[in-house]
């Protein structure tokens, strides 16, 4: 007969039975290192593979993650140690990787306080002239804020990132800011864009396991592509990720240049013509596209903003052009130079030429376009009038349109030093050929010229000093005119108005 | 480590704020070369608080409120950690390896060291005079930052391809390049806002650090070429002038850099006026032994003065410094000797170095003063005319005042003026005419063109204003 109860056996002895064995954490089991492990360790501790940035606490963290890792998923003999990434150089990465995809949210934010540094066309936050440049920051920025349509299915990178403890607050602010600095308006130079694509495009020697950074990588490298075929494209700000299909690619953008460059010849039509051109720069911002085209682009739009004296938007354009130049993006830097320094004598802004003279290079100083430039510049310093009005009529390029803005005031201030100096009167003759009216050489009419002087006289005041004589000549009486053409002058120097965009 | 606790009892008890502020600095005495050493090798960072408490509140020889010590409690924790940094940087300094040198988390240590010392301040644990403590932060976190940006722009160079890593993009700019100090310039302006803001009665203000902020401001800015920020300070003093007392009550050396500055801010927006004046004040009362200062303040000062007065710095003071005689000399001969040749080589020799310090544009209007000589010599090379019966009255024999231009236009030659050439061997009259124009405009001159005749006519007495003749 079974009793009715389960025997149990008495304890004998005050030794506790087997408890379940506990999963034991890697870290206690004898594990075998073998010779392909310590040698990445070595390699990891070595001086020489020390990394800027990474500190030695850091590292040995990362480190003891990365080997218990493999430990874990029992890799320690399969995964090839030798050509593994060492620890500091995959904390630098994911750190990239983080920066980077944030670095477009982060931009906004920080491009207040990089646009007060940020040295774009020799920026200082109290010029009225920055409300173009923050116009051009921000219209590009808002570009670009736009979070990529892919970082939204970001996925979480895994457990690597939890346990990246190493990257602190401070880094990481830090990194973001660089990034933004670096990315902030202009991108990233494409032919680095095409390395980083070749690099991250093959398969990475690391095996599986670690959900690594690395594969997010040719999502993160690879910017947005166009697919949009359309030549022609209005320009609208954007406020949303921009569509591939409503972007060019660069084939396209290339086409559509030509195309605009021929209307603009045929129609001289400047709504189109900016309308188009803009857009095609935000095509080409929004793809990080940096190349000749792009200088192209903005040396046609700021050619034709000369020829309409729009001189916001030719602002705007050369300040990109001068961030481009200084890429080492081939250009007519030569031609655009000349511009910028007669821009700068137009606008009497001191600090900016002060700026420009201690930027330019001997290169540039032995093209012809820039001493020609220079010359104006120093003529007009010295109030060599004369010789100012014979390099007005000699200007390079489209150096004249330029000029054109500057030659009303400084016919002004030349008449301003003729009524004093002469006296008591002079030919009229004379007035127009100093101030340069006899500009046109093939004018039907030789006394166009006159006339026109004559006009501008009139047209400040000098009208009662004027005497006809019997001989036909037109005399204007200098030493009367002495206070109307001071008074002129001193109007005319008080401010100088820089036309902003709207 | 005991050494600087004796002088900070000793600073206490006496009040003597400049002993107060060498506890904190990051260069050690020279009666203690050892200092920052012992002190980070003295403790460690699990028995660091309770060592401090001790020393600041448990010691026998201070007497310190509760908040006071509190607050440096704070300080002297981050000093600790500053100090750890500070040696490593220097040991891999001087062990040969600059580039371990982590300057960067040296600034930011010190900038924790500053953040705490700001505390202290502006929970008014600390009184008055302790406030040179205030200048060592500020002088240090601008030299450390200068620094760590340094080491960032080598490391930018020296980045190699590890694996994985991306290739670092040209910095765009002086924005990346300068960022620690601008940093710095954020938490300078901080401490100046602070002194501003301080209302306690003057003899316990903060405001006489106000000075020395400015200062510090003034050279961070410059460095980072931003001159508006700086007129921002300028426009910041100015409005709490009621407040403030006279920048004569403040040390002299805090007045001498403040108006070195401002004179050079004036400068640069070519109030020439004003930066004379300033420049001359800082000139005349600056330390005669501090040949440094006095080198940089006639830098600006010559050119200011040749402007204004027309008037050149004469051979001995431009021989007391070597950089300004080579750079002054040959330009000033050359004014005098109205010798255009040697004027216009001497403005391209010293070009860069003018541009530099944004002098070029200034010294370029030498070049009136060369033609103004020029001028006069010919008026004074010229014929003397016989009295005239109803001119001078006592037969004072007078210079011709009629000039022909074909005169002065041989004398522009000789003078090596290439602008006037024609081109085609000649000599264009109406350049010669215009030079003319302009110093009569400018009042270097006093006359008329008679262009019919081809004569410049120039007034029989006072021709050449300011020069006598």
């Amino acid at each position: 007969m079974s009793p009715s109860y389960t025997a149990v056996a008495a304890r004998k002895t005050l030794h506790r039975p087997d408890a379940p064995p506990a999963p034991e954490p890697a870290k206690t089991q004898k594990v075998s290192w073998t010779p392909g492990v310590r040698g990445y360790v070595q390699r990891a501790f070595d001086a020489d593979s020390a990394t800027i940035g990474v500190g030695p606490v850091e590292m040995q963290r990362r480190l003891k993650a990365v080997i218990t890792q493999a430990a874990e998923a029992g890799q320690l003999q399969t995964i090839d140690w030798t050509t593994y990434p060492l620890p500091q150089n995959l904390i630098k990465a994911e750190r990239e990787a983080l920066a980077l995809s944030s670095a477009q949210n982060a931009r906004i934010a920080n491009l207040n306080a990089s646009t007060s540094y940020l040295s774009s066309g020799a920026n200082i936050p109290e010029r009225s002239v920055k409300r173009k440049n923050e116009d051009l920051e921000t219209t590009d920025a808002e570009e670009d804020a736009i979070t990529p349509p892919w970082k939204k299915h970001n996925t979480n990178k895994g457990s690597m990132e939890d346990r990246m403890t190493g990257k602190s607050k401070k880094q990481d602010k830090k990194q973001k800011k660089n990034e933004a600095f670096r990315a902030t308006g202009l991108g990233t130079n494409a032919a680095v864009l095409e390395k980083r694509k070749q690099r991250f495009g093959y398969v990475s020697p690391e095996p599986s396991p670690h959900p690594s950074s690395r594969n997010d990588s040719p999502e993160r490298t690879g910017s947005l592509v166009g697919t949009c075929q359309t030549v022609e494209k209005s320009y609208f700000r954007l406020n949303a990720p921009p569509a591939p299909e409503t972007v060019r690619p660069l084939p396209v953008l290339e086409k559509a240049l030509n195309h605009i460059r021929s209307k603009w010849k045929n129609e001289h039509n400047y709504n189109y013509a900016c309308d188009q051109l803009k857009s095609m720069r935000q095509d080409l911002t929004v793809q990080h596209i940096q190349n000749e085209l792009t200088v192209k682009v903005y040396e046609s739009h700021a050619r034709i903003a000369l020829e309409m004296k729009d001189l916001g938007e030719y602002n705007q354009c050369q300040t990109q052009l001068r961030a481009l130049y200084k890429l080492s993006i081939p250009g007519r830097s030569e031609e655009f130079t000349a511009y910028r320094i007669l821009y700068t004598v137009y606008t009497c802004n001191r600090t900016d030429m002060n700026d420009l003279l201690a930027d330019l290079t001997l290169g540039d100083k032995q093209k012809p376009a820039v001493q020609h430039a220079l010359r104006v510049r120093s003529a007009l310093a010295s109030g060599n009038y004369h010789k100012f009005f014979r390099l007005y009529l000699d200007a390079p390029f489209m150096g004249a349109y330029l000029l054109d803005m500057v030659v009303e005031r400084e016919r002004i201030a030349a008449m301003a030093s003729i009524c004093k100096a002469y006296k008591p009167d002079v030919t009229l003759r004379f007035i127009a050929q100093e101030l340069a009216f006899f500009g046109d050489v093939d004018v039907p009419d030789p006394d166009a010229g006159l006339r026109q002087c004559l006009e501008f006289l009139c047209q400040h005041g000098g009208e009662p000093f004027v005497e006809r004589k019997e001989d036909g000549e037109i005399r204007f009486h200098t030493g009367k005119a002495i206070a109307v053409f001071e008074a002129q002058r001193a109007a005319a120097f008080r401010s100088v108005d820089i036309k902003g965009q709207i | 480590m005991e050494a600087l606790w004796d002088d900070f009892a000793t600073a206490q008890n006496t009040c003597n704020g400049y002993l107060l502020a060498t506890t904190i600095s990051p260069e050690a005495p020279a009666t203690d070369p050892a200092r920052l050493y012992n002190y980070n090798r003295g403790t460690n960072a699990y028995s660091l608080q309770t060592d401090l408490r001790y020393k600041l509140q448990y010691n026998p020889s201070l007497h310190l409120e509760k908040k006071e010590a509190a607050a440096w409690h704070e300080i002297f924790t981050a000093f600790y950690t500053f100090t750890g940094k500070l040696l490593a940087a220097e040991e891999s300094q001087t062990a040969n390896r600059p580039r371990e040198a982590d300057w960067s988390t040296v600034y930011e240590s010190w900038k924790e060291v500053l953040s705490a010392v700001y505390r202290g301040y502006s929970g008014n644990a600390f009184e008055a005079w302790t406030i040179p403590c205030l200048y060592v932060v500020g002088k240090y976190l601008r030299i450390f930052a200068i620094k760590a940006d340094e080491q960032a722009a080598a490391s930018q160079r020296d980045s190699g391809l590890a694996f994985g890593e991306l290739q670092e993009e040209d910095a765009f700019g002086a924005a990346s390049k300068n960022e620690k100090l601008e940093d710095a310039a954020r938490q300078i302006n901080r401490i100046f806002a602070l002194c501003l803001g301080d209302r306690s009665p003057l003899e316990d203000s903060r405001k006489w650090a106000l000075y020395y902020t400015a200062n510090l401001l003034f050279k961070t800015y410059f460095r980072l070429n931003s001159i508006p920020l700086s007129k921002n300070i300028l426009r910041s003093l100015r409005a709490s002038a009621s407040d403030t007392p006279e920048l004569s009550t403040f040390p002299r050396a805090h007045q001498v850099t403040f108006k070195y500055y401002s004179g050079v801010i004036a400068f640069l927006e070519e109030d020439y006026a004003s930066a004379e004046e300033l420049l001359t004040f800082a000139y005349e009362s600056c330390e005669r032994r501090a040949t440094r200062n006095l080198e940089l303040i006639l830098m600006y000062l010559i050119p200011t003065k040749m402007l204004t007065a027309h008037r050149l710095p004469t051979r001995q003071l431009l021989q007391t410094s070597p950089t300004l005689d080579r750079l002054f000399s040959p330009l000033c001969t050359a004014i005098k000797r109205a010798d255009l040749r040697a004027f216009n080589a001497a403005l391209e020799a010293g070009e860069d170095e003018f541009v530099k310090r944004r002098i070029y544009l200034t010294l370029e209007r030498g070049r009136d003063i060369l033609l103004r000589n020029l001028f006069r010599k010919v008026f004074i090379a010229g014929e003397v005319e016989d009295a005239k019966a109803d001119g001078g009255g006592a037969g004072a024999a007078a210079r011709r005042t009629r000039i022909p231009v074909r005169e002065i236009a041989a004398a522009l030659r000789m003078a090596g003026a290439t602008e006037i050439d024609d081109g085609e061997g000649g000599v264009d009259t109406d350049e010669v005419e215009c030079l003319v124009a302009n110093a009569i405009y400018k009042n270097h001159m006093k006359g008329y063109i008679a262009r019919d005749r081809g004569f410049v006519v120039l007034s029989k007495t006072g021709a050449f204003p300011g020069t006598g003749v």
